[in-house]
């Protein structure tokens, strides 16, 4: 397998290998030197394509020389080489020159003359001179490939899931992190300080709630190009303000302790009170916060690319499922587009569901005694 | 009651200011002005700065901003850059497609999670309450256009019951009746999959609630007067948990606002969700700023809805007095 995921692979819409067992896998075989001919046994159906590629020289001009493709029941001449000392070879069974060149009707196809039963099939060059230098390539394009088939370019899909991993994430966690910090921030400072400009904040706060985010990311990711990080600030300047509010509803119960009304007391600043004691007490509900918030991040990277916003060279879940909305994964059959990166996304949000679940629960233990949800 | 509603309305104005200053600073943001796509690079500076005036750009940032709302305001959205044509003359169809995509989801969806979130919190450990719970954790995890996906997939492609895309059949079905099975036909999908993706989280959190109302004391009083188990169900606990309810309806709005943009670009909808996301891809500033507005708009009149709602179940807003909560 290709290291790089853009690779194109098999045939486009390929499916997973391990369904059917008659559907026709691709296959390359090689000739060379030492291998005159190689034989397969073929227990499936006709393939998609048929191609040989090479170049063959020949010690001397042989005299009766060819290129011959065994079925079971027939030999067939690819290709007559006699007279050739050196040649190159380009067949492919959807060219009209090739299929006069075999006696079948230009519009009916190669394939059923080529493959017609199961059984045993070869690749032969017989010359009446020895070969001096050979280099040929059988590909058979079969309509099944890895694990999980190929997409509409014939890349390999087990692959691109593999990658869609590290954007959902990259994003999830990144976006979150930062979307947790100005929250914190803002929470903090508006919780213990007050003042009419934090007033206003929170006003706003309450205002971004009430308007559906979504378009607002479309435009945004629209105007400031579709890279990755541009999308990681884009969804953490639009996911803070829960966790705002949330830290500064804890600041504001906090604020009227009588630890924090002694240390005003001893002369302590603001700024001190606020990083060794107000921080530290909001750490904890701050970290399941975090973990709740990664799904929502996650969605909405999915929800964006999913609508085409993202890089198309980045590789992520919604980029394929977007893929497979707009290029034919449905007249294809290709379910095999749709499942793995929905399931991945879920799977991945419900993790960090349960993680935030459990977090919270350490740093409330009331929690527990609920109903399980 | 007047206090309240003069508060609300007050609200909704100040969502709107900031809708409108968000729309003008992003759309602005964006590169080339309204000009620059009628500017013809040989016109001469004369002309280029004629054009500007006739526009409103030679104004200063204030000016342009009132003259844009009040263009917003009056719905008077400009020219598309990519169809030549009044924006709102491309709008006005879609509009009513959104309309009744969010009206029937919301009104479906929010009847059915209450319903069954009530069922459950009152049968414990039932089927019913297993729905919700599993409901609820489908709706919290799974992208809402993946599950699309699948529905178009399995009830549309491999099992053909509904139509893969639009919003009417290609040629459009004669006569009044049949146009509206048709329309009906294509809406069906749409809506239920959003009602399948939003009654869960809903239902849960009635579930929650009622829960938790249903160990009060005033529900045993009930009991303890030997009102009937619906009464005291209907009567009682529920109408306690209605204003709670209506602000969970408040906060999944936006929600499902963005949920309907999406749900329009997966069914191919001829609507104004799916004519944002064609406009942004395609650089049509006019176009997407009128409806991203519009977008705006609803959520904002739907608030107001709500609000109405709210204010009409709680007993303290009806009654002039302001809980202290």
């Amino acid at each position: 397998m290709g290291a790089d995921p853009e690779t194109e692979v098999a045939p486009p819409f390929s499916k997973p290998s391990w369904m059917g067992r008659e559907v026709a896998p691709t296959l390359t075989i090689l000739l060379d030197n030492d291998t005159l001919q190689k034989r397969i046994s073929w227990n499936y159906e006709k393939p998609r394509h048929f191609k040989v590629q090479g170049r063959i020289q020949f010690s001397g001009t042989p005299r009766e020389a060819s290129l011959i493709w065994e079925t079971p029941e027939k030999r067939y001449i690819l290709e007559d080489l006699s007279g050739y000392y050196d040649i190159i070879i380009d067949l492919d069974a959807r060219d009209i020159t090739f299929k006069l060149h075999m006696n079948i009707p230009p519009f009916e196809n190669a394939l059923d003359t080529l493959f017609p039963s199961k059984g045993e099939y070869g690749l032969i060059v017989s010359s009446d001179v020895a070969v001096q230098s050979m280099a040929l390539q059988l590909e058979i394009e079969g309509d099944k490939y890895g694990l999980l088939g190929t997409d509409q370019r014939g890349r390999d899909v087990f692959s691109l899931f593999l990658l869609g991993i590290r954007v959902s994430l990259i994003i999830g966690i990144s976006a979150t992190l930062i979307a947790s910090f100005i929250g914190l921030s803002v929470g903090l400072m508006s919780g213990y300080l007050g003042g009419l400009t934090y007033a206003l904040i929170m006003r706003g706060v309450d205002v971004l709630l009430t308007i559906p985010i979504l378009p607002i990311l479309m435009a945004l990711a629209a105007v400031w190009g579709k890279g990755l990080w541009q999308l990681v600030l884009i969804l953490s300047l639009f996911s803070w303000m829960g966790t705002a509010r949330t830290v500064r509803a804890m600041t504001l119960s906090l604020r009227e302790s009588c630890y924090i009304e002694g240390l005003r007391g001893l002369g302590a600043a603001p700024a001190y009170i606020l990083y060794r004691h107000l921080l530290p007490e909001t750490l904890p509900l701050l970290l399941a916060n975090i973990a709740l918030g990664v799904p929502g991040a996650i969605l909405a990277e999915a929800s964006i690319s999913f609508l085409g916003l993202s890089d198309p060279r980045v590789i992520s879940w919604g980029r394929m499922l977007h893929e497979a909305h707009s290029f034919g994964a449905f007249s294809n059959g290709a379910w095999w587009l749709l499942i793995p990166p929905g399931f991945g996304i879920a799977l991945l949000c419900l993790i960090f569901l349960d993680i935030g679940k459990y977090l919270e629960e350490l740093v409330d233990p009331r929690l527990k005694g609920e109903q399980p949800e | 009651m007047k206090n309240y509603w003069i508060r609300r309305i007050m609200s909704a104005l100040l969502v709107l200011l900031i809708i409108l200053v968000l729309n003008f600073v992003l759309f602005r943001m964006m590169p080339g002005d309204p000009v620059s796509s009628i500017i013809d690079p040989r016109f001469s500076p004369e002309a280029k700065a004629q054009l500007r005036k006739i526009y409103g750009l030679d104004l200063p940032l204030s000016g342009q901003f009132i003259l844009y709302a009040r263009q917003m305001l009056t719905f008077n959205f400009g020219i598309s850059f990519l169809t030549q044509r009044p924006v709102w003359e491309e709008l006005a169809s879609r509009i009513p497609n959104t309309v009744i995509l969010l009206g029937s989801v919301l009104l479906l969806s929010s009847i059915t999670g209450t319903w069954l979130g009530i069922k459950a919190a009152v049968r414990r450990g039932t089927w019913v309450e297993r729905i919700v719970l599993w409901g609820g954790a489908v709706s919290f995890s799974f992208p809402s256009f993946f599950i699309q996906l699948l529905l178009l997939f399995f009830l549309s492609y491999l099992f053909p019951l509904f139509p893969l895309r639009g919003t009417v059949s290609i040629p459009p079905p004669t006569g009044g009746v049949a146009a509206l099975a048709d329309y009906l036909w294509h809406m069906c999908l749409p809506v239920f999959s959003l009602v399948l993706l939003g009654f869960g989280g809903w239902a849960l959190y009635v579930r929650n609630l009622m829960v938790k109302e249903m160990g009060e004391d005033h529900i045993l009083l009930a009991r303890a007067k030997g009102l009937p188990e619906g009464k005291v169900i209907w009567n009682h606990g529920f109408r306690t948990i209605l204003p709670p309810i209506i602000t969970i309806f408040l906060l999944a709005l936006p929600g499902i606002v963005s949920g309907a943009v999406i749900t329009e670009t997966v069914f191919s909808l001829h609507g104004v969700g799916r004519f944002l996301l064609e406009s942004v891809t395609g650089h049509d500033y006019p176009a997407a700023s009128a409806a991203f507005f519009l977008l705006a708009l609803l959520t904002i009149l739907s608030n107001l809805l709500a609000d109405l709602t709210y204010g009409l179940a709680d007993p303290r807003v009806r009654f002039g007095k302001r809980g202290r909560g």
